[in-house]
């Protein structure tokens, strides 16, 4: 049995992170209904396509059900109250939270927003690259960016709102065993542009307290040292590297070279000027290009190192620990990617992919 | 002295932590802020670095102060066979026991889930490790940027046509631990249908992974391996950000024709050709004069998704933020107040007092040994002075 079998969450999703907030709970092995209306969630057309479907919203909706209703239509009105009084939580995804679930005060009702229920309206068309850059994680992408670089989005199109989706669900999750107890619901107001901060308290929370200097530099997050990504034979190494024995470890790597020999052996510690970076990396940058990523990675952790390969999305399928982990599961015969835990108890399963539109109508209604 | 009722939706429920550094810390703070009680194990031999870094004091460490809030802590010396008799003792009392030590340091202590299951059967243990507890490179250790490198997230990140950058090196820890708080809370509410426990083996590489999930399944799905593309988006042109007076930089993302007109208005920029190559350079030839905070008031009030990107600087005297809860004040034991950064949510009603600062190491040694273990004054002080409690 999932974890959260026999709890009813209705869905009504504006934006990605509202998805990813009911995934996580529909994945768990909650009963997620997600109302669409007759055109269909936007994610539907969002790219790339595989046969006509969406391969963003088949991600974002495995283990839901799929309900057309027309809020228009009186009929429709009458189903999605009976749906709201049968549920145990709504995900909100509209700015100015949904009128009808005030009738229904049983309801842990999440809703997200970039900036959270007290921000000017108008903020609150921030999409995804707004938030991060509001939230402060572009400024300071890529490492060591220069001033006129402009700074970076992140991964892919959507990280803000799996951060934020994923907060939500720790809060649905959390009301929702205050609802056990209680019988009561609550209200649960999610800033996307909240979460990135948070995810940040140690670096901000460090200047807001006085004991580290806030300013303009694009290069205020930074660690300094050599750490870096680096070019191999056949693809890209990261490595990290901060102590007298990583560095006496990255030598023996690459058989003692003589210009390490040069290198004071306390180097990481106490000498790391920006000049002795630079030379490092060069050196390191022109062994590291005909090296092989897998073999210098497996024997950096035999010496210390925290030399890692950066894996594409085409290596981790094969991803010997991935393969034994599972993290893929194949499902109508494609690999979808899962959640990040073996949970002993309750295991996550996929069970359907996502619902074609309207599919659970007739059944739900 | 019992603990001050906080409220929150987990008031009542009791969490262990024996963690370091940052990913599992930040699982007990999440925890903490949703009001569970949160009880921080730790010992002078064995201390969490991040009361080491950046001072000299270990009660007034700038990491460790800006991450437990609201986190109890207790003294225990793990080296000692007592003190992991007394550990056992304060599990049996807790719903939750968390850790992110080194692959085999829990099995090495007798806290493998076998043996803690056996002095409380309905325990959830969440274990953080690099790749979880086991595997082929079950073994492997690392930091955070690793798990972003290995978990694909870094190849997807950097300018096109360069080698891939990756996040910020700060990123990863505490996605890592929102992660473990989310799936501890999932395994209550099996625990409440089933009475059972469990074990919830994470691995945070692949929580990285789950970041970029759109990707992976692309990939699976099209055969087409995704690239770091700059701030390219495949549905939105002009997106990205764009230099404007001062050294600053506004993030815009238009999608619709609307959005464009409107742009285009109020750059002045004429008859562009929104798919021209030379797009990004034509927009930041205009933008770079602007002011960015008053370009993006205009393009918002117009319709169109803008916003200063912001510096650290920026982010710390932003009224908005102050007024809105996402940076808090707390107080510590000494009366000493400190601002720090609150939870991305806010609740009504029962939201969970957020007031007290990060612990003095053991102060919550009273709190742990007496109210919940029952000991006597003097069996504490006994322990204190044979280093049991240290």
């Amino acid at each position: 049995m999932t974890a959260l079998t026999g709890l009813r969450i209705i869905e009504r999703a504006a934006r990605v992170a509202d998805e990813y907030a009911g995934k996580l709970l529909a994945d768990f092995g909650a009963e997620v209904i997600k109302i669409e209306l007759p055109g269909g969630s936007a994610t539907r057309a969002m790219g790339p396509f595989v046969n006509g479907e969406s391969t963003v919203f088949a991600w974002l909706n495995t283990n839901k059900k799929s309900v057309v209703l027309d809020p228009g239509k009186a009929g429709d009105h009458a189903i999605l109250h009976r749906l709201l009084a049968s549920a145990d939580a709504l995900v909100d995804g509209h700015d100015a939270p949904w009128r009808e679930a005030k009738s229904h005060p049983h309801l842990v009702h999440c809703v997200i927003t970039p900036f959270g229920q007290t921000a000017p309206p108008a903020w609150q068309q921030a999409r995804a690259i707004n938030v991060m850059s509001a939230g402060g994680w572009a400024w300071h992408t890529p490492s060591e960016s220069a001033p006129d670089s402009p700074p970076l989005k992140g991964p892919g199109r959507f990280l803000p709102d799996y951060e934020a989706g994923l907060e939500a669900a720790l809060c649905i999750a959390a009301s929702l065993w205050r609802k056990r107890q209680t019988g009561k619901g609550q209200f649960i107001d999610i800033s996307q542009v909240g979460v990135q901060l948070s995810r940040a308290d140690c670096v901000i929370g460090r200047m807001l307290a006085g004991e580290q200097e806030p300013g303009p530099e694009r290069t205020r997050y930074d660690m300094g040292g050599p750490g870096a990504t680096f070019a191999c034979a056949d693809g890209h190494v990261f490595l990290l590297m901060t102590t007298s024995t990583h560095w006496r470890g990255l030598c023996a790597l690459m058989g003692d070279p003589v210009w390490a020999a040069t290198f004071p052996s306390d180097w990481l510690e106490f000498h790391c000027t920006t000049d002795r970076v630079a030379e490092f990396r060069m050196h390191f940058s022109r062994w590291a290009t005909e090296q092989h990523k897998d073999s210098i990675s497996e024997a950096a952790q035999k010496l210390g190192v925290a030399l890692v390969q950066v894996n594409t999305a085409g290596d981790l399928p094969r991803h010997a620990q991935y393969v034994h982990r599972g993290f893929f599961q194949t499902l109508k015969g494609v690999d979808y990617p899962t959640v990040p835990y073996h949970m002993s108890g309750s295991p996550v399963r996929l069970t359907t992919p996502a619902p074609a539109l309207g599919a659970h109508s007739a059944e739900v209604c | 002295m019992p603990l001050p009722d906080r409220g929150g939706p987990l008031a009542g429920v009791r969490v262990l932590e024996i963690t370091k550094v940052w990913a599992g810390p930040y699982a007990g703070k999440l925890l903490a802020f949703l009001g569970a009680e949160v009880i921080k194990v730790e010992s002078l031999s064995n201390l969490d670095e991040m009361r080491a870094y950046g001072g000299v004091d270990i009660n007034s460490a700038p990491y460790f102060l800006s991450i437990n809030q609201e986190v109890q802590s207790v003294q225990v010396n793990m080296k000692s066979a007592e003190g992991l008799d007394l550990l056992r003792q304060m599990i049996t009392r807790s719903d939750i026991l968390i850790d992110n030590l080194r692959p085999g340091a829990m099995e090495r202590l007798g806290l493998a889930y076998e043996e803690v299951r056996k002095v409380r059967a309905d325990i959830i243990q969440v274990s953080i490790k690099m790749y979880g507890t086991d595997g082929p490179l079950g073994y492997q250790t690392g930091y955070a940027p690793c798990f972003a490198a290995l978990g694909g997230l870094t190849s997807l990140v950097g300018h096109a046509d360069e080698p891939p950058r990756g996040m910020n090196i700060r990123y990863g820890d505490s996605t890592v631990g929102a992660s473990a708080a989310f799936a501890a809370i999932a395994a209550l509410h099996h625990r409440a249908t089933t009475g059972e426990g469990q074990f919830i083996d994470l691995s945070a590489v692949e929580a990285m992974s789950g970041m970029v999930g759109d990707s992976l399944l692309a990939y699976g799905l099209t055969g087409n391996i995704p690239q770091a593309d700059g701030n390219a988006h495949p549905g939105m042109v002009p997106h990205g950000c764009y230099p404007c007076a001062e050294g600053a930089w506004l993030s815009l993302a238009v999608a619709t024709d609307r959005e464009w007109q409107a742009l285009c208005g109020i750059l002045g920029l004429p008859d562009a050709d929104r798919l021209a190559p030379s797009l990004d350079a034509q927009i930041g030839a205009l933008t770079s004069a602007l002011d960015a905070d008053d370009l993006a008031a205009a393009l918002l009030a117009a319709g169109v998704p803008a916003f200063r990107s912001k510096s650290s600087l920026d982010l710390v005297s932003d009224d908005f933020l102050w007024a809105s809860g996402a940076y808090r004040m707390v107080t510590d034991s000494h009366g000493n107040s400190r601002p720090v950064i609150g939870p991305g949510w806010r609740m009504s009603p029962d939201e969970a007092t957020i007031e007290r600062a990060a612990p003095l190491l053991g102060e919550h040694n009273d709190y742990v040994y007496r109210e919940l273990l029952g000991l006597s004054a003097e069996a504490l002080a006994d322990l204190i002075n044979r280093k049991v409690v240290d």
